[in-house]
């Protein structure tokens, strides 16, 4: 039985080879596509689950101030061990700070990430000891813990453990003995180290130890095992109340509204494993990336399986004499639900190998399109593959099933007497495509807002000039006012540089990646004035080609430009205007010592385009120091000025390795999650359409079969090709429009939202829409046209004998 | 061995009925071979479905072998297409993607018979319609009188009670159409099955026992 069920699924899919090979091509993308994006969310899901430890969670603080909600993981330095005391809760903590980016063994230096943790960090997370002292690897200040890939690198073959090494910490090299060796963390994990050491030792400890009003580090707490966080957050109160009296007081002074539980001040707690999607106050994923990458897999599988159930139901009615014959020679209904469905498990199942295949070569340029480390070991995972195989189930039944149904269903009959016209009544089919072509048109348009907003951020002028300018990062073990300084001097006879300056935060983002914000706040003539916070260094004005609205720019010829101020025009607004700013004295830091408005600059987007332009002032007194050099460069050959750039500066710090960039790159940078937003977009849509397009190409193979005849009459009575041809794809055509039309306001309605994210961001206009359904009906026409124009120019003989 | 009582048949057309078969009483015994004759739309066709469990009478009752068929349900009839009930169609309605030995495979693979037997028993009919030499081709290969061949030995070998055949001869030419019908007469003949034809030729009517004229859905 089951062997003439195979063999004649066989022969029917031989019999159609075309069709079966659409279907199966089909299937097989959507597979692959679904494979991928699953791995990904997957992976996204699966960040900081490894640990055995369930009640793990980052420590955080909201601070509502007047002008809103801030919120941050920095802690002060006395808060952990006063927490551990007053919270039976905390069953273990540990703060975490960078303490120094190089080791030294043997006159040889290692770029190393080395975190400065307390001695909980050890059992608290699943890290395991492989090498030297397991017990406590930690116990003196002199002991340091190396990954076991770092400890590679560094030690080679040699025996790590009890080795001598020197971390640079601050201005100096402190020796380290090596206690133990751990196992490296796995790279979907949120905390990252290549060495850990007692964080007593990091640079700023003596100073800072009882500093409450100085935050530095993240803090990490274990909860017991029956502890909840509710409990946690509600002893949090008193304890607020108890260590930052102080800051609470300034809170209200300048008129702090409280936040939705009454709290000025809340220290909070979230989970480990929802670090990665939901950061603290740092870029992260979105929480909705995976489930939007989910979302968008299953919209092409389900446009797949609408074509394998069209084409099945279609080629169903082509069979429906066999399978009338065969309720005649005796077969249950269900023995031939079986057979069909049987069937489509045969052809999902072959699509399915194709697609792990593919999978499997594309994943290489997939990793590094989207930038993910995904391995194929993920599909080990039991519950990976239960999924697949439920999904697998689910794509059959939906493919299969319901057209094995329908078949079954069928009047033996009808079937018999030949009243049953193959698929002419194609209400079904009709509503499916509508669904297939309203996905792509909406993922169609989806792609046209993301591709034009990310566009209009890039083009958007921000105000100052980023063609011109390299920026160039200090490496944190050069003087940076020194290096700045040097740098100035060897650049200053150069014909192709025209400006030098510097200032402790990247405009966009440059290949270190960071990116930071200081803000400050004060009582002025009454009431409290905000802005952020620059250091910048003379000529900054000039570098970036800011204008001027008043005043002037630092410059080394005016003495006390250390106590001056160059601002913006929304921090002059703050001040009561242009007029009433210059000149002002501004109590920034105590009364006694204002600080002079110097100059006012026109606004300019020193953030992304997601915020608004705030208030800002910048000042040169080096008490903060800088951290990028900024050099203006002339138009022309900027690629040669580069490597003028950075030869100098070898030249000058030979053996300190830095990244400079120009500014366009950094603010491109800004938009990466924008990015891989409209990547995505862009890869789903174009696969919806082209899957979409594979079943319309099925479906008009049939219809122009099912039609030969009739456009064979309608021939001989002597109807133009053309008019054949606009009578066989008007159908369609209909179908296609009726499609966009229902995506388009569901599409207005979610970019909308999303566009919601940015201060700056693009109108949405009928334009869009248009160019969308212009898009969608062209590859539709194109698509089927491929078919009519070849029967309409069919010989009409040939088809009105084949009846 | 087939009892018809008071059995009528009509569709719904508009808001009125038409009346296909009206108070039609017949008696069919086991072993007779019996011709059903009539003009185009007389009900003929529809009487045989009825007969062969393919349609359901609007009213009356249906006796197959003393039982009540209208009262079967859909198991019950599938096992009496099984077993009892084998037809032959005037367009064959062979499986185009089954070679000849599979088609008449294909009612013992539904009867469950172990794959010995089945070798045998298609291979006895194979040998009794001298068609050995084609057993491995498909239907479109074979001319319409082997077609028909084809559909008669796979209607035989389940080995059923009865044979209900519509027009069996109607695509066929007069040469291959005796053939057929001589085959009808020897399997009544030996074989004991009682068969039905529905026929317009007044020639294959002869070959059978009884003719049953029918009317405008009366038995005349």
């Amino acid at each position: 039985m089951f062997r003439n069920y195979l063999k004649i699924a066989w022969r029917n899919l031989w019999k159609t080879k075309l069709l079966t090979a659409v279907n199966i091509l089909g299937l097989s993308v959507a597979f692959a596509a679904a494979i991928l994006l699953v791995m990904t969310a997957y992976r996204e899901f699966s960040y900081d689950r490894f640990h055995a430890n369930k009640q793990l969670y980052m420590l955080y603080i909201n601070t509502y101030h007047a002008q809103g909600l801030e919120q941050r993981a920095n802690m002060p330095m006395p808060l952990t061990p006063a927490m551990k005391q007053e919270f039976p809760e905390v069953k273990a903590a540990t703060r975490m700070l960078y303490t120094s980016g190089m080791l030294r063994y043997h006159d040889k230096i290692f770029e190393t990430d080395l975190e400065g943790v307390d001695v909980d960090f050890l059992h608290m997370f699943s890290f395991p000891v492989i090498k030297g002292n397991t017990q406590a690897p930690l116990a003196s200040m002199s002991n340091i813990v190396l990954s076991a890939k770092k400890a590679q690198s560094i030690f080679g073959n040699e025996q790590p453990v009890g080795k001598q090494l020197e971390a640079r910490i601050g201005d100096s090299w402190k020796t380290f003995i090596v206690s133990a060796v751990m196992k490296d963390a796995p790279d979907n994990s949120s905390v990252e180290f290549d060495a850990l050491c007692r964080f007593e030792n990091a640079g700023g400890y003596e100073s800072q130890k009882d500093a409450w009003n100085s935050s530095t580090h993240y803090v990490y707490v274990q909860l017991a095992d029956h502890a909840s966080t509710a409990a946690f957050e509600r002893r949090a109160k008193t304890f607020v109340n108890k260590y930052f009296a102080e800051r609470l007081r300034d809170l209200k002074r300048d008129g702090a509204t409280p936040g939705e539980n009454g709290e000025l001040i809340g220290l909070h707690l979230r989970k480990l494993t929802d670090l990665h999607l939901n950061g603290i106050g740092s870029e992260s994923q979105g929480k909705f990336y995976p489930y939007l990458l989910l979302l968008v897999g299953a919209f092409i599988l389900f446009i797949a399986c609408i074509n394998f159930m069209n084409l099945t139901i279609a080629g169903a009615f082509t069979r429906s004499r066999e399978i009338g014959m065969r309720k005649i020679l005796g077969a249950f209904r269900l023995q031939l639900i079986t057979q069909m469905w049987g069937e489509a498990v045969l052809v999902c199942g072959l699509a399915l190998l194709i697609g792990l295949a593919a999978a499997y070569l594309l994943l290489p340029g997939y990793n590094s399109l989207f930038n993910s480390k995904l391995t194929f070991g993920l599909l080990q995972q039991p519950l990976l593959l239960g999924i697949a195989a439920l999904l697998f189930f689910l794509v059959t039944l939906m493919a299969g099933g319901y057209p094995a149904w329908v078949v079954a269903r069928i009047n033996t009959i009808k079937v018999l007497k030949g009243s049953m016209q193959a698929g002419r009544s194609g209400k079904v089919r009709n509503v499916l495509m509508v669904t297939q072509f309203v996905i792509s048109s909406l993922l169609i348009c989806c792609t046209l807002i993301a591709w034009q907003q990310l566009n209009y951020l890039r083009k958007q002028p921000l105000g100052f000039n980023r063609e011109q300018v390299i920026s160039l990062p200090l490496p944190h073990d050069v003087n940076p006012e020194q290096a700045l300084k040097r740098m100035r001097n060897t650049l200053a006879g150069e014909a192709n540089v025209l400006s030098v300056s510097g200032t402790d935060i990247n405009l966009g983002r440059g290949r270190d990646g960071s990116s930071a914000t200081s803000k400050v706040s004060y009582d002025y003539k009454g009431h409290v004035i905000s802005s952020n916070w620059l250091r910048v260094d003379y000529d900054y004005v000039k570098t970036l080609d800011l204008t001027l609205v008043a005043g002037r720019d630092f410059s080394p010829q005016y003495g006390a430009d250390s106590m001056g101020l160059v601002i913006n025009e929304k921090m002059a607004q703050q001040l009561g205007g242009v007029k009433a700013a210059l000149g002002a004295l501004l109590p920034v830091s105590d009364s006694a010592h204002p600080m002079q408005v110097i100059g006012i600059v026109k606004d300019f987007n020193f953030r992304s385009l997601q915020e608004k332009i705030e208030p800002l002032s910048m000042f040169i007194s080096p008490g903060s120091p800088v951290q990028y050099i900024f050099v203006k460069v002339p138009r022309g050959n900027l690629p040669a000025s580069m490597a003028l750039v950075t030869k100098r500066w070898n030249e000058a710090y030979p053996g300190n390795q830095t990244d400079p960039s120009f500014l366009d790159e950094n603010t491109d940078r800004q938009y990466r999650k924008e990015k891989r937003f409209s990547s995505i977009f862009i890869s789903a849509a174009v696969l919806a359409i082209v899957i979409s397009c594979m079943g319309l190409f099925a479906i008009s193979v049939l219809v122009m079969t099912q039609r030969t005849r009739e456009i064979g009459v309608r021939k001989v009575l002597g109807a133009s090709v053309t008019s054949i041809v606009t009578l066989l794809s008007k159908d369609f055509v209909k179908l296609v429009l009726l499609s966009v039309i229902i995506a388009s306001p569901v599409a207005w309605y979610l970019m909308e939202q999303w566009l919601q994210n940015y201060a700056y961001r693009i109108h949405i206009n009928i334009g869009i829409f248009i160019g969308a359904a212009v898009i969608a009906v062209l590859v539709a026409v194109v698509t089927v046209s491929v078919q009519s124009i070849r029967a309409a120019l069919m010989n009409p003989v040939k088809s009105i004998r084949t009846e | 061995m087939i009892q018809l009582r008071h059995i009528s048949k009509h569709y719904p057309v508009g808001f009125g009925k038409n009346e296909i078969l009206k108070d039609v009483d017949l008696t069919i015994f086991e072993g007779e071979f019996v011709s059903i004759m009539g003009p185009s739309g007389s009900g003929k066709s529809t009487l045989l479905h009825i007969l062969g469990l393919l349609e359901e009478p609007s009213s009356g009752d249906y006796l197959f072998e003393g039982e009540l068929v209208n009262k079967m349900n859909e198991k019950k009839r599938t096992q009496l297409h099984r077993g009892s009930i084998g037809f032959v169609f005037q367009a064959y309605h062979l499986i185009d993607e089954l070679t000849v030995y599979e088609n008449i495979e294909t009612p013992l693979l539904y009867k469950n018979i172990p794959g010995a037997e089945r070798k045998s028993r298609v291979a006895d009919v194979l040998d009794r319609f001298n068609m050995v030499a084609k057993k491995d081709l498909f239907p479109n290969q074979l001319s319409g009188g082997q077609q028909q061949l084809v559909g008669i030995a796979r209607a035989i070998v389940a080995e059923p009670r009865v044979i209900l055949a519509d027009e069996p001869t109607g695509n066929l030419h007069s040469d291959q159409a005796r053939v057929i019908m001589q085959l009808f007469k020897h399997l009544n003949e030996t074989d004991k099955i009682t068969i039905i034809q529905v026929t317009h030729s007044e020639q294959n009517a002869a070959f059978g026992h009884r003719v049953i004229e029918i009317r405008d859905g009366k038995i005349q």
